[in-house]
């Protein structure tokens, strides 16, 4: 299995592979995780907040996602969006439900997160004059946000592999375009390890990108 | 007139009854030291007097305007809050904002001053309290003292009519007490009110004009600081006095 051939296909497929990595994967990782991460901090603020109404709707929210698998939450959306007259493209679908899943997840990092900041930041807060939300824009989110951090971009990294579901509703990313490859040439075996490897570049750039992130963020004087 | 005047506030905790009825009143220029054993009530006093914790009834007093503190709205809440200060036991200072940070947000944010002069109000103030050189560390970078001193600078740099200190060097051993108390004098010295919720006996004595005496959710004895000090009426004064004189001369 494992001969010249073999090796001239795994190189003629690295581009080929790599230039769907690019185009499809990483943007819809990349987009999704930033949605999902503005959701989760509107969610996370609702609950931190305790408005009512809207609290028990996020925790309802919480409990459809979290419960229900993702591949499934695919199927809905992209069954169910026509159905009810929205045509889209499934890339977008894609995103969607991505953005909207993670966020279930995002929300309980940063709900911990601001629930970590010390009460008495709030209270030095409107003791210098500033009202609710000023508080949480300058104090309690920066500060839950450096608390999350790694947490976040834990899920930037699982987004990452998790986007090769979309292959399901029909999203020719990074892993469908290798399936494409190895159907081609019934050589299943080495492509799909390739790919393997291709995702495992990408998440350990990430990871670097995430030491520089952390050390961007500073940790404000604490290990100074 | 009085700047602050408090009537007949009650606070409970569920079944616990923590102020049953306390009166206060503060004149402009007033430097009152709030006394009492632990869990008398002085600190939720004054977490009350800020709207830090929500009082049952009573009535507040504060710039010749007077609301019911079961009634108050949170606007109200905070046009009166912009003309207090508070510094906490913890110094509470914004953890991820530098010592010049700290001061200036509550001009820039809360105020809408310009950056510029904010940070040149807040040199003025950090200058005051021996901080200006620090303005670019972080609090964790900081001892317990300086950071209560850049805690005060803060409370100082919304130029209020009053300040409410909870206790401020109960955390800080006996030098860096002292350095924010030296802090604290020239504050009385300049003038400014304030009311110290304190176990410094020494600092009530030396700076303050005036005293409470709190036990079990009541004021037991109010007085000027001689009168307190050197005849008090209560027993129960007379016994705490006893008490803290002991510890302080051994």
């Amino acid at each position: 299995m494992f001969n010249a051939s073999t090796f001239e296909l795994l190189v003629s497929s690295f581009p080929k592979i790599l230039e769907y990595g690019l185009k499809v994967t990483l943007p819809l990782a990349v987009i999704s995780f930033l949605l999902s991460t503005v959701l989760a901090v509107l969610v996370a603020m609702v609950q931190y907040a305790g408005v009512p109404v809207l609290r028990q709707l996020c925790r309802f929210y919480i409990w459809i996602i979290r419960g229900t698998p993702l591949l499934v939450q695919l199927m809905v959306v992209f069954y169910g969006l026509p159905l009810i007259g929205i045509h889209s493209n499934s890339f977008v679908m894609a995103i969607i439900v991505f953005s909207i899943n993670e966020g279930a997840y995002s929300a309980e990092t940063m709900r911990a997160a601001m629930e970590a900041v010390p009460s008495g930041q709030l209270e030095a807060g409107y003791c210098v004059g500033m009202n609710y939300m000023q508080i949480m824009w300058h104090i309690i989110l920066p500060q839950a946000f450096r608390t999350a951090f790694p947490s976040l971009f834990n899920a930037l990294i699982s987004m990452v592999k998790d986007t090769s579901l979309a292959s399901s509703i029909t999203v020719v990313e990074m892993f469908t375009r290798t399936k494409q490859i190895a159907g081609q040439s019934y050589n299943y075996l080495p492509l799909y390890i390739e790919v393997a490897f291709v995702y495992l570049i990408f998440c350990t750039v990430l990871t670097l990108v995430q030491k520089k992130g952390e050390k961007l963020l500073g940790s404000y004087g604490v290990r100074k | 007139m009085a700047l602050l005047e408090i009537k007949n506030i009650y606070k409970s905790f569920g079944e616990n009854d923590v102020l049953k009825g306390v009166n206060i009143k503060v004149n402009k220029g007033d430097v009152v030291s709030v006394l009492g054993p632990s869990g008398s009530g002085k600190t939720t006093l004054l977490r009350c007097i800020n709207f830090l914790e929500k009082a049952d009834k009573g009535e507040f007093i504060f710039d010749g305007k007077s609301y019911d503190f079961s009634k108050i709205s949170g606007k109200e809440i905070a046009e009166i809050r912009k003309k207090t200060g508070f510094v906490f036991q913890s110094y509470n200072l914004f953890a991820n904002k530098t010592v010049l940070q700290n001061v200036t947000l509550g001009l820039t944010s809360a105020r809408h001053i310009a950056k510029n002069e904010a940070e040149k109000k807040a040199m003025e103030v950090l200058k005051k309290v021996g901080m200006d050189t620090f303005k670019d560390y972080y609090p964790s970078q900081l001892s317990g003292g300086q950071q209560q001193r850049v805690a005060i600078a803060r409370a100082l740099a919304t130029e209020p009519e009053i300040i409410y200190f909870d206790e401020p060097t109960s955390a800080l051993d006996p030098q860096l007490t002292a350095e924010v108390l030296e802090v604290m004098r020239k504050l009385a010295l300049d003038g400014m009110t304030m009311i110290v919720v304190t176990h410094e006996m020494g600092f009530a004595r030396d700076v303050s004009s005036h005293v409470i005496f709190m036990a079990d959710g009541n004021v037991v004895e109010e007085g000027s600081e001689k009168e307190f000090f050197e005849n008090p009426k209560e027993e129960r004064t007379r016994e705490f006095l006893r008490i803290t004189n002991k510890i302080v001369n051994g």
